[in-house]
């Protein structure tokens, strides 16, 4: 033991075992779980261990699963693009605006002093018939009826997931815009740049990494969201995970359930390979 | 270089709070000329730099450049460039994209600005570089580099902050030689930020020596040597021994002084001085004292004295001579002729010095 230690190798295994061991058991064997699962049978109360692939040809020729996980990924990109929007901004304040940068960061991370549930809850406070919004425009008189499209769509899911996930879209970019070495900017004016071109042809490039790990760190778990379409999206905001719980749940259809876990987490992974090869590219345009 | 004044800065001043970075500073630098500002860290040198850029505003007085005033030009828009102490290279672009960076703004031809870039590398012996990575080249690179996509603008001014710095000392002393010859044959004003007195020396025409915000001394490098200004001025700049004197006697331009330790000696007035006396401070170069176990010839004053430690550099020795009635050992620098080391500490030496090495450093308390 002690000899296998000195050696680089073995230290490397020893540091890394807890961490692999951890994964192995919760990541990887789970998922082989799932594998199988996805090429087996459901029959009433048992699992019928035969080969086959009809789970797939099931789940693709089903409309409701192609329109769901369309959906799914369609409204992951506007959470996205709506957190990431709103993070760069406050993110550039921090980084540059103000000397209070710890100050600042713990402000952001305020919210994450409440549970995530609670804080969809109160969204449901504040956009429903009876809520928060309704009641204080109705009481000032700018609308006599409450608005309907305020809760239970796509929109309240958009506008939850944007907030919960606004620290995870500032942190990365921040960091990278903490990162830019100032006199790259002098530089830049120095040889003719405006404040917007000096943005545009140094600041945002050199930004592109922290701006892709914000976009993925929100987009792949909010596809997978089930949390929020539930409680704020009604029948417009249901997403794929919806879908996969039923199967898992009320449907009692386990195999169909894995299959569309399975596929949701390729077309998650195809999507979020296309987008960072899109990104780096623009980046690498920019001169 | 011309007699045109290229930069005028008249009564300039400059705080950060209550501290004055830079106080009522005047110069004007001719077209064509190497100038250096020459101080310790934090004299406010770097201040002045960025205030002729644009990066630092500044509370009083005008810049002009070309004649015209500087006020409310932005950086971006001044006839100047400048190269970084970091070198500022863009990490995220390539070298022909770095030089090339300031000239897509100019509304060249595609060709053109290929050219333009090339002949800039050419310019600083990088041709051919063009699609070389920035996280690929080395630190001379990297300064030759900042420096073509400065010249690339071709600029009125090109502003220099501690270029060198950052360079190991051989890589240094080429690219001394190397950027003086560029900047002769460009004909373009240089402007350089430096605390390394050599480096001022060996590459300007002119060298502005600065301390705690003042300009106090601009002069030419063998002008600041012999004739400097004040104590503050002739320690920055070389090696010193400084001895107390009191005026006898003064005869148009010498002073007859009779100086601690040397006795009756007839110096120069030095124009330069900020004050003048009858106490006053005199300077004697290291290397312009002789040294002998005896009493050596033809030289106009003595002192008797006793080694009390030899420093061996190389191409000089520099023994530290104790003298009775002097505070501070005197310090002699022989140059190393035959490679021996001819006293050794605890020696009796004479030292001896010529009327014309003692420098006038005008009123002891200034």
């Amino acid at each position: 033991m002690a000899t296998i230690l000195k050696s680089e190798a073995g230290k490397g295994i020893a540091l890394s075992a807890p961490a692999s061991l951890y994964v192995g058991l919760l990541v990887a064997a789970p998922l082989g779980i799932l594998v199988a699962y996805s090429f087996w049978t459901q029959t009433y109360v048992e699992i019928d261990r035969t080969f086959t692939w009809a789970n797939y040809s099931e789940a693709v020729n089903d409309p409701l699963v192609r329109h769901l996980l369309i959906r799914s990924i369609a409204i992951a990109g506007a959470v996205t693009f709506a957190t990431v929007a709103l993070a760069y901004p406050i993110a550039y304040f921090i980084a540059f605006r103000t000397q209070k940068k710890a100050l600042w960061l713990l402000l952001i991370t305020i919210p994450f002093w409440s549970s995530y549930l609670l804080r969809v809850f109160s969204w449901k406070l504040i956009l429903g018939f009876n809520g928060v919004m309704n009641s204080a425009l109705i009481s000032i008189g700018v609308i006599q009826e409450p608005l309907t499209f305020l809760l239970y769509n796509e929109f309240a899911v958009v506008l939850t997931l944007a907030h919960a996930w606004a620290p995870f879209a500032i942190l990365p970019i921040y960091v990278s815009l903490q990162k830019i070495d100032r006199s790259l900017l002098e530089a830049a004016t120095d040889l003719g740049c405006n404040r917007l071109e000096r943005f545009i042809r140094v600041t945002l490039p050199l930004t592109v990494p922290g701006i892709i790990a914000s976009c993925l760190i929100i987009f792949i778990p909010t596809v997978g969201d089930y949390v929020t379409p539930a409680l704020v999206g009604g029948s417009q905001g249901k997403m794929v995970a919806n879908l996969i719980q039923v199967q898992f749940g009320a449907a009692n259809n386990w195999p169909l359930g894995a299959t569309l876990s399975l596929m949701a987490m390729v077309s998650v992974g195809i999507v979020a390979i296309l987008f960072v090869l899109l990104a780096t590219g623009l980046g690498r345009r920019i001169r | 270089m011309s007699d045109q004044n290229i930069i005028e800065i008249t009564g300039v001043e400059k705080r950060f709070g209550s501290f004055v970075a830079v106080s009522d500073l005047n110069l004007s630098l001719k077209e064509g000329e190497f100038f250096s500002l020459l101080g310790p860290s934090g004299c406010g040198k770097t201040t002045a730099l960025r205030m002729i850029a644009g990066f630092q505003d500044y509370e009083k007085g005008e810049i002009r450049i070309g004649g015209q005033l500087m006020e409310d030009i932005p950086a971006n828009k001044r006839p100047t460039n400048m190269v970084f102490q970091s070198y500022a290279i863009f990490p995220h672009l390539d070298v022909g994209d770095n030089v090339g960076f300031g000239l897509r703004k100019l509304g060249l031809s595609r060709k053109e600005m290929r050219e333009r870039v090339s002949e800039a590398l050419e310019m600083v012996e990088l041709g051919g570089l063009e699609r070389r990575k920035a996280s690929e080249l080395s630190g001379g690179q990297r300064q030759r580099v900042a420096l073509a996509r400065a010249l690339v603008m071709r600029p009125k001014v090109l502003l220099l902050d501690e270029p060198l710095s950052a360079l190991d000392k051989k890589l240094r002393e080429n690219m001394q030689l190397e950027m003086r010859r560029l900047q002769q044959k460009l004909g373009i004003t240089f402007v350089m930020v430096t605390h390394d007195q050599y480096e001022a020396m060996t590459m300007s025409d002119r060298i502005g020596v600065m301390f705690a915000g003042q300009l106090k001394q601009v002069d030419r490098p063998e002008q600041l040597y012999a004739r400097p200004c004040n104590r503050e001025v002739a320690a920055f700049i070389g090696g010193m021994n400084f001895l107390n004197a009191r005026v006898t006697g003064e005869n148009g331009d010498t002073l007859s002084v009779d100086v601690d330790g040397f006795g009756p000696l007839v110096v120069q007035k030095n124009p330069n001085v900020l004050a003048s006396g009858t106490d006053i401070l005199v300077g004697i170069r290291p290397e312009q004292l002789e040294i002998g176990a005896k009493q050596p010839d033809g030289y106009d004053a003595y002192l008797q004295g006793t080694i009390s430690d030899v420093a061996f550099y190389g191409e000089s020795v520099h023994y530290y001579v104790r003298c009775e009635g002097l505070d501070d050992a005197i310090v002699v620098a022989v140059p190393n002729y035959f490679h021996t080391v001819d006293h050794k500490p605890g020696e009796p030496v004479w030292l001896g010095v010529q009327n014309a090495s003692v420098i006038d450093l005008g009123a002891r308390e200034q």
